[in-house]
């Protein structure tokens, strides 16, 4: 079966509306660089598709202590705000221009690991996703929001609309090692976000990507340095406790047991660049 | 492509057992489990719909029970086909008591399959932690299934039986 009708709805309602009509075999695409590689190849038969680049999903706007980021707005365009500064270093770590240019927030989601990097960093932000369907919206945590690899609380007849990130003081760092430099799978990508009050870290959320089924955060790890300053016994009890808690897998770019040192490697290295005093601004986060 | 794995469950083992073996069960746990029907008392007719990123499809799927011994083991084998190509397989689960627990099993659970067709150019790990991912959402489905009639029916073994199973 090919591909036979090419929806481009221009509202969310219409996009609803084709979503119910049409069912389990309408294939939603956003940039559509999951999916086309995937219809290209023969692996993805979807015999109507539907695009969402006219539906109105498209703007980014801060709203008092939030920015909310619509589903379709592509990954280019994270790197012109400065308003949440981890999520333009995580853009720019993602992929090529090219698939930045049409690859979408919203997309980058449902993007299979290693890839999703820029969830990682929203994991880590505390991001929410906003899921519309035929009885409204609804908000979900993103760190509810994966059920599982490539499986997710959004039910059939929803789309993803939006994703509100909150905009917190704090100090953050975003690292991804891969084979090579730029335009690579992760071998590993964390994601770190810490509320910090006179030296002493109060709150922490560290998101590993690459590391299991879906980006995930390390809680143990979290833990670990909760009440530190940072000590490098405490970072490195974290950085121990990240890998033992990761659910690091075998694929083309690295094996388990690579992966998960690597997770504790590079948890241990961004806990340390925070550390440092002229690392990343605490406050940076506004 | 072959998957493994071991799971807790917090019910005895006899309600495991009868709640795999029952169809409205497996169609609320299956992920994407569409239809079910029993065909024979060891033979199983549903269809899955796989909703994936970048990936749609229905799978009718036929699954028969084999070398069941209740309530300790079982293998199933099966096959689903859809458009998008097919999968042939077996799995065996064994329950076993939880150690520790009066009413926890631990179910170990072996498989491997055969993928024809487009769905075989995915790469065979990308597709076991897709399988892994899946069964674990079942279990985890089964789980709360499990708890749910315990929370209503007090009596040991609250799930009544509604199928035989013979080997």
């Amino acid at each position: 079966m090919t591909v036979t009708s090419y929806f481009l709805p221009d509202s969310v309602p219409e996009a609803l509306g084709l979503l119910e009509t049409h069912g389990s075999s309408l294939l939603v695409m956003a940039g559509g660089t999951v999916a086309m590689p995937l219809i290209n190849e023969g692996i993805s038969l979807p015999g109507v598709v539907m695009g969402l680049r006219r539906a109105g999903l498209d703007r980014i706007e801060r709203v008092g202590a939030e920015l909310r980021i619509g589903a379709t707005v592509t990954l280019t365009r994270l790197l012109d705000q400065d308003t949440v500064p981890m999520l333009r270093q995580a853009a720019g770590r993602t992929a090529s221009w090219s698939i930045r240019n049409m690859g979408t927030v919203g997309g980058n989601l449902f993007t299979p690991p290693p890839g999703g990097d820029v969830a990682v960093a929203l994991l880590a932000l505390d991001a929410r996703v906003t899921l519309t369907g035929p009885r409204g919206d609804r908000t979900v945590p993103l760190s509810e929001f994966w059920t599982g690899f490539m499986t997710s609380d959004l039910r059939p007849d929803e789309l993803l609309t939006s994703i509100t990130v909150p905009i917190e003081p704090g100090a953050t760092t975003f690292v991804k090692f891969g084979r090579k430099h730029a335009n690579t799978p992760a071998v590993v990508t964390v994601a770190v976000h810490l509320a910090v009050q006179g030296g002493t870290v109060t709150g922490a959320r560290i998101a590993l990507g690459a590391a299991g089924p879906h980006p995930m955060r390390a809680p143990g790890a979290e833990a670990a340095i909760t009440g530190s300053a940072l000590e490098p016994e405490a970072v490195g009890e974290a950085a121990a406790a990240a890998a033992r808690e990761c659910q690091a897998f075998t694929d083309g770019v690295a094996s388990e047991w690579y992966r998960r040192r690597m997770v504790g490697v590079f948890v241990l290295r961004a806990l340390t660049e925070l550390a440092q005093p002229a690392g990343p601004a605490i406050g940076g986060g506004a | 492509m072959n998957v493994s794995g071991t799971a807790r469950l917090n019910a005895p083992r006899e309600q495991v057992f009868r709640a795999i073996c029952d169809p409205r069960v497996l169609m609320e746990i299956i992920p994407g489990c569409d239809a079910i029907e029993q065909v024979s008392p060891t033979e199983y007719r549903g269809v899955i719909t796989l909703r994936l990123p970048g990936v749609v499809g229905a799978y009718r799927t036929d699954v028969r029970l084999v070398d069941a011994v209740a309530p300790e083991r079982s293998g199933m084998e099966g096959r689903l086909e859809g458009s998008m190509g097919s999968i042939a397989g077996r799995a065996d689960f064994v329950l076993g008591d939880a150690p520790g627990s009066a009413s926890g099993t631990v179910i170990d659970y072996t498989g491997s399959g055969v993928i024809q067709g487009p769905l075989a150019r995915l790469d065979s790990r990308f597709a076991e932690r897709l399988a892994e991912s899946l069964i674990s959402q079942g279990l985890r489905a089964l789980n709360l299934r499990l708890a749910r009639e315990a929370a209503q029916s007090p009596s040991p073994g609250g799930l009544r039986p509604t199928t035989e199973v013979s080997e």
